[in-house]
């Protein structure tokens, strides 16, 4: 084969053939996949830091405290030192690299950490009550709260249950367990992985919160799209289309492809007219609320919507933002846990004997909740629906129906839309 | 931002449930150990801490200050009551085991009382409270008690907590709603591309035909024409690419501007010349002096192109005739050719050709297809579309 043409990797292009009517579906983007401390959980990491600074503090007042009581005194000051070092080097990093850390950095603050936990146990294991005097092995679970946004959340409870059991393992080891001492060491061990834990819990929860809210402001867009609209990504593959399209043609025309062609490109030629008949002629069929569904993470796990007669563009401005806002609610799931809510969207068929005064139209709309109970509606999803039109909701078995009826512009009185 | 406070809130919930809970656990395992707490009293201790470990699973679910009231109440009932009877000099195994209760147990509450001058008050009521008991159970470093210092630190650091969310999430709502409008720009110029594109129909009818002539290898096409063809095809991509409207170079007859009406006779001779130079020469009869609409003109023009590229491709003549007539409201164009002719019956139903391409096209715009064949008596199609 001579030429500089050369057609691009056919499993690129063969992995995008799909039947028509699961287009968009098979690749939508993921925009909430942004790194989520482009989203302010760097500053939630601020905040640990500053706790871990306030426990430190009374840290080291405690074990000023009882400078008396151990026998040697220099390997708790060194492990203070080190931590003290270790928690102002990760600081000054993290805010000076732009909230990232490599592996090679958090390998070496991992050793420090634990140097750290050793030198404690060193000092203190003499004294035979390991609980009531661990101070810098303490702080390290607070000074590993500080990775707990830039790490993944398994590594941070790795290196926290590492954590846990070095105190365990030191307390049986030197410390006699008795009703007396017991509260103590447990205590101890709770103070150490607590952090951990709990800030994994809390960041977890945040970043999610905030991808959700992500997801629903980019979804909120599609409310002004007009009657029928393209996804998000129908430009950009039609204009690869064309790309490939000229690219290949120009192949063609200035002779670096020899005619007649040989099986490659004739194959190419072959697939591309098919995407582009595809996407020319399939290009306008699905509706905003189509789009918002398949565009966002939150609704297009639970929420399918049936709308043959691409009804739903016929809403206007605030009934399309109440109806998405009611369907968001209706997915949520505040547990957060999986189940098996299922939120099916129908709309029409229209009824030609019911249109309302004023040559309006009537669209039915009708939301089929699965795994949810009536009372635990949230209530703003009434609050919503109410802007949408008029509504009534009945229970059967586990399922909340609600029936909806919207008044619409006609299309034939107005301006043909678009 | 409504939606995202009640989020917002619902979060801190939840972790002030599972940190006071674990808080609460925690002392209930330390006091119910021999000899922490007086034995007559454990059970009534127990079952306090019960009622509040009910309240935290309360403040988890609702946000009503209620609750939270609640377990500041019982809580710091079971702080108080563990140490009775008072006075007698209580041992360090009880403080140490009231420490976890003081500071996450009741003080796990501090994460939703961030907002408010009321809460603010109740914040302040629960940690001097707590921090009091815990320090009656005794000292247990000099003057100090560790104890009560840890609960202290345990309502500060939940206070913290629930400040920095609360902030973090209104910087975070900021910059959110900033790329919620970048995506909406961004959504309207895909719209106004992808309808640019989509727009260009008459040039991608033409690219379409010539990827099937290169989909069947080129074959009955001579090379040159099938090259002019094909870079003709490639300019006007490029044009449509670079943002501007291409404008065919033969016959000037392609206008990809959004024209209200378009004639069709001219349109149609720039078919005819298309398909002669693929080896098909068409015949025209009839008028072609006719106005349509632009978008019912780009459907009968490509369903028409799709038919005789199919005569082309399958029929095995190369001369197709098409009459085109005018009803009142109706245009149609009868598609015929002599050539082998099959059975519509065998050409299974998802190919794509002909119903996706012609039929479907032509349904959109209100027109209709049908097709009358018999292997070896030639083929007739007939499109009509709305005028």
């Amino acid at each position: 084969m001579s030429g500089r043409y050369t057609p691009p990797d056919e499993s690129t292009l063969g992995g995008l053939v799909r039947p028509a009517g699961a287009r968009s579906s098979t690749r939508r983007g993921t925009p909430t996949s942004t790194h989520a401390s482009a989203l302010g959980s760097g500053f939630l990491g601020l905040g640990v830091a500053i706790i871990a600074a306030l426990q430190a503090m009374l840290g080291i007042a405690l074990f000023l405290l009882r400078l008396d009581a151990y026998p040697s005194v220099i390997p708790v000051v060194a492990a203070w030192l080190l931590l003290m070092v270790t928690f102002l080097g990760l600081t000054i990093t993290i805010s000076a690299s732009g909230e990232r850390l490599p592996d090679w950095l958090y390998a070496v603050f991992l050793a420090a950490l634990a140097a750290v936990v050793w030198l404690d146990f060193v000092a203190i294991a003499p004294l035979g009550d390991i609980g009531r005097h661990a101070t810098a092995s303490v702080s390290v679970g607070f000074v590993l709260l500080v990775i707990v946004t830039l790490r993944s959340r398994w590594e941070v409870l790795l290196a926290t249950a590492a954590l846990g059991i070095a105190f365990v393992v030191a307390i049986l080891m030197s410390t006699p367990l008795t009703p007396v001492t017991i509260p103590m060491q447990v205590v101890i061990v709770a103070l150490a992985v607590g952090p951990g834990i709990t800030g994994v819990l809390l960041v977890s929860g945040f970043e999610r919160m905030l991808k959700r809210e992500l997801d629903r402001v980019l979804v909120q867009s599609t409310v002004a799209a007009p009657r029928l609209a393209v996804g998000m990504l129908a430009s950009e593959e039609l204009a690869r289309l064309d790309l490939d399209a000229e690219e290949l043609l120009d192949a063609v025309a200035n002779g670096e492809a020899p005619l007649p062609l040989p099986a490659l490109y004739s194959s190419r030629a072959s697939t591309l007219a098919t995407e582009l008949r595809l996407h020319l002629i399939e290009g306008r069929r699905e509706t905003w609320l189509f789009h918002a569904i398949s565009e966002s993470e939150h609704l297009g796990r639970r929420v399918t919507v049936s709308d043959p007669a691409t009804l739903a563009g016929l809403l206007d401005d605030v009934q399309r933002d109440s109806l998405l806002a009611a369907l968001w609610l209706l997915a949520a799931d505040p547990a957060g846990a999986s189940s098996t809510r299922l939120v099916t969207t129908a709309l029409g068929p229209l009824d030609p004997n019911r249109a309302s005064t004023g040559g309006r139209l009537v669209i039915p709309v009708r939301l089929e909740v699965t795994g949810m109970k009536r009372n635990r509606v949230d209530p703003g999803v009434w609050e919503a629906l109410d802007r949408v039109g008029r509504y009534s909701d009945s229970t059967a078995s586990g399922t909340v129906v609600i029936e909806l009826d919207c008044a619409v512009d006609n299309p034939v009185d107005a301006a043909r839309p678009q | 931002m409504e939606l995202i406070e009640k989020e917002r809130r619902r979060l801190l919930q939840s972790a002030a449930r599972t940190f006071g809970l674990s808080g609460v656990v925690i002392a209930a395992f330390c006091l119910a150990l021999p000899g922490v707490v007086d034995p007559d009293l454990l059970p009534s201790v127990l079952i306090v801490l019960a009622g509040q470990a009910g309240a935290l699973v309360m403040v988890g679910r609702s946000s009503h200050i209620g609750w939270v009231a609640l377990t500041i109440v019982l809580g710091c009932g079971a702080l108080a009551l563990a140490q009775l009877p008072w006075a007698q000099s209580s041992s360090l195994a009880l403080s140490a085991s009231l420490a976890p209760l003081g500071a996450a147990g009741v003080g796990a509450v501090g994460m939703v009382l961030s907002e408010g001058t009321g809460r603010w008050l109740l914040w302040a009521v629960g940690t001097l409270t707590s921090s009091l008991l815990v320090a009656t159970a005794g000292p247990t470093s000099g003057l100090f008690s560790t104890p009560a210092i840890a609960t202290l630190a345990g309502w500060v650091m939940t206070l913290i907590i629930g400040l920095w969310v609360t902030v973090g999430v209104q910087r975070a709502v900021l910059r959110i709603e900033n790329i919620g409008r970048a995506h909406h720009l961004e959504r309207q110029a895909s719209e106004t591309e992808a309808q640019r594109r989509q727009g260009a129909r008459l040039l991608h009818d033409t690219v379409l035909a010539t990827l099937t002539l290169l989909a069947h290898s080129g074959v009955g096409v001579s090379a040159e024409a099938l090259r002019q063809q094909a870079g003709e095809d490639a300019r006007l991509l490029r044009q449509l690419r670079l943002g501007s409207t291409p404008m065919p170079q033969f016959s000037g007859v392609y206008s990809l501007e959004p024209v209200a009406e378009t004639p069709l006779g001219t349109t149609l001779e720039s078919v005819k010349q298309r398909f002669l130079r693929m080896g098909l020469s068409v015949r025209w009869h009839g008028s072609g002096q006719v106005l349509l609409p632009s978008d019912v003109l780009d459907a009968f023009l490509l369903a028409l192109a799709e038919c005789l590229e199919n005569v082309r491709r399958h029929a095995g003549v190369d001369e197709a005739d098409v009459t085109i007539t005018q009803g009142d409201d109706t245009l149609r164009a009868v598609v015929t050719d002599a050539g082998v002719g099959f059975d519509p019956a065998d050409v299974a139903a998802e190919r794509l050709g002909f119903t996706e391409s012609v039929v479907a096209r032509l349904h959109d715009v209100g027109g209709n297809a049908r097709v009358f064949s018999t292997p070896g008596a030639g083929t007739t199609v007939i499109l009509e579309v709305p005028r």
